[in-house]
């Protein structure tokens, strides 16, 4: 009993003193009233995975420089369009909803030989537990139906004349089941109206080109980081993969004639508005170009 | 004037809150990738470990012991510590903003950090006079500074270090970090 009536009053001690300090201290300092609105918009959870230590900080960051939103990792998890709707306001830039959306790709080109009769569970997780699956490339899509089972949409399909899964991109909402599913980590959320996509997930050591895994596999020639004329590719020397500086790629389309393996590839994920930069870059090495 | 500083030496060193008694390793590895984040974190620690032994040891002698309600000491000093630090927070945001741009948005993060409370909780176990208390919390407080600054260093270097790829990041900042609880537990035994 003695230990409630002390807790009790301390509470109500700390409570009284809390009170006062916010009715007695005045608003001193200007400028911060907008960093406040921001914060109270934004989740509040103090994630980090903005990069700032919590939200207040990437408040702030946001006062100063608005068009860092449309970059943050925070305003693609937040899709809840009340929200969005005061964070325009507040900071006095559109975000288009479409904009956000992201539609699911999938890294894979197919076509990568198969080196033993598989005959077990049906599943590309029980395949994949065998020597990295069946097919010769470890990073092959197995095409087992892990992924299209998953789809609430039907989006996904077998292509069949590489049995490699493909995502209908009209049907696809982005939800992102498909991607905890895949046992070969090859799908990704790339925003609507990506254009230029490289086509395989093979992480390479330097000294296996990748033709010896897959006829459609990237073979590290070089040739669209020779052929782009705007310097927009840059070489990742480690995984021997270009990789798209979106800032100045032009979309002028010079790499993907280029490509004789066909990893580059032009596709189209249907979108009116013009999207704007946010490239996954999963631990495969990933790249995918928006489309301007 | 002897004890304290044996107290202040005992708490940065022998005690290394981080690094010999393992607490407070949420901002030891989330905020320590760059220097300056990790000293103003240092910074506001040491403040909030000063603030909350300040607070605690009148509630602790006066209130807990005379009522012999000691056990209940978790409970209290939470409340104590959290709406202080609540309280301090409001008011750096109010009067001063380059001293709430340096400390402020870290010290919501340290308001129920394991390492402050740690510390009251020692400094009640040992029955510290208020001096005492204020030597050890600043102790403390330098330790956990002198931890994050070391750790910020390492890691700013680990970066553009050639370390094997499966290692990068966090994974090598664990076995730095190993080292360099290892090197501090030399003092052991130094006092």
């Amino acid at each position: 009993m003695l230990i409630v009536i002390i807790l009790t009053g301390i509470g109500l001690v700390c409570a009284v003193i809390i009170y006062l300090v916010n009715a007695v201290v005045p608003r001193k300092v200007q400028g911060l009233e907008k960093t406040e609105e921001i914060a109270s918009i934004l989740p509040g959870i103090n994630c980090g995975a903005c990069g700032r230590p919590d939200c207040f900080a990437y408040a702030q960051t946001l006062t100063k420089d608005a068009n860092v939103v449309t970059k943050s990792p925070c305003t693609f998890v937040m899709l809840d369009n009340e929200r969005l709707e005061r964070l325009e306001k507040a900071l006095g830039v559109t975000l288009d909803a479409s904009q956000m959306s992201r539609k699911a790709l999938i890294h894979c080109n197919g076509n990568s030989e198969v080196i033993y009769n598989y005959s077990g569970v049906e599943t590309c997780k029980a395949a994949a537990q065998l020597l990295s699956g069946y097919k010769k490339c470890p990073y092959a899509c197995l095409g087992l139906r892990d992924c299209l089972e998953v789809c609430p949409q039907d989006a996904i399909s077998i292509k069949p004349e590489n049995g490699v899964a493909v995502i209908d991109p009209e049907r696809c909402t982005g939800c992102g089941l498909c991607l905890a599913e895949c046992s070969q980590n090859l799908i990704e959320l790339v925003p609507v109206g990506t254009k230029i996509a490289f086509l395989c997930n093979y992480a390479p050591l330097r000294d296996i080109p990748g033709r010896e895994k897959c006829d459609a596999g990237c073979t590290h020639c070089r040739k669209c980081y020779k052929s782009c004329e705007d310097e927009a590719i840059v070489w990742n020397k480690e995984r021997a993969i270009p990789e798209f500086d979106i800032e100045k790629c032009t979309r002028c389309g010079k790499c993907i004639e280029a490509c004789e393996q066909n990893t580059l590839a032009e596709i189209k994920i249907a979108a009116e508005a013009p999207v704007l930069s946010h490239v996954g870059t999963m631990p495969g090495g990933h790249c995918a170009v928006p489309e301007r | 004037m002897n004890e304290f500083i044996v107290i202040f030496i005992g708490m940065a060193l022998i005690n290394n809150i981080v690094l010999v008694r393992y607490l407070g390793l949420c901002p030891f590895f989330g905020v320590s990738k760059k220097l300056g984040p990790a000293l103003s974190m240092g910074m506001a620690t040491t403040f909030v470990m000063f603030i909350a032994s300040v607070a605690t040891w009148p509630i602790n002698q006066y209130v807990l012991i005379p009522f012999d309600v000691k056990y209940m000491e978790i409970v209290v000093f939470i409340l104590v510590i959290a709406s202080l630090v609540q309280m301090i927070e409001l008011f750096i945001k109010r009067t001063s903003a380059t001293l709430y741009n340096a400390l402020g948005i870290y010290l919501a993060l340290i308001t129920t950090n394991c390492a402050v409370f740690y510390l009251t909780l020692w400094n009640s176990l040992y029955d510290y006079s208020f001096l005492e208390s204020i030597a050890s919390s600043l102790g403390a407080g330098i330790g956990f500074t002198l931890a994050l600054i070391l750790m910020s260093g390492i890691r700013e270097r680990l970066d553009i270090a050639d370390c094997p790829r499966s290692m990068r990041g966090l994974p090598i900042a664990f076995i730095t970090a190993m080292m360099l609880s290892l090197a501090l537990l030399g003092f052991g035994g130094m006092l």
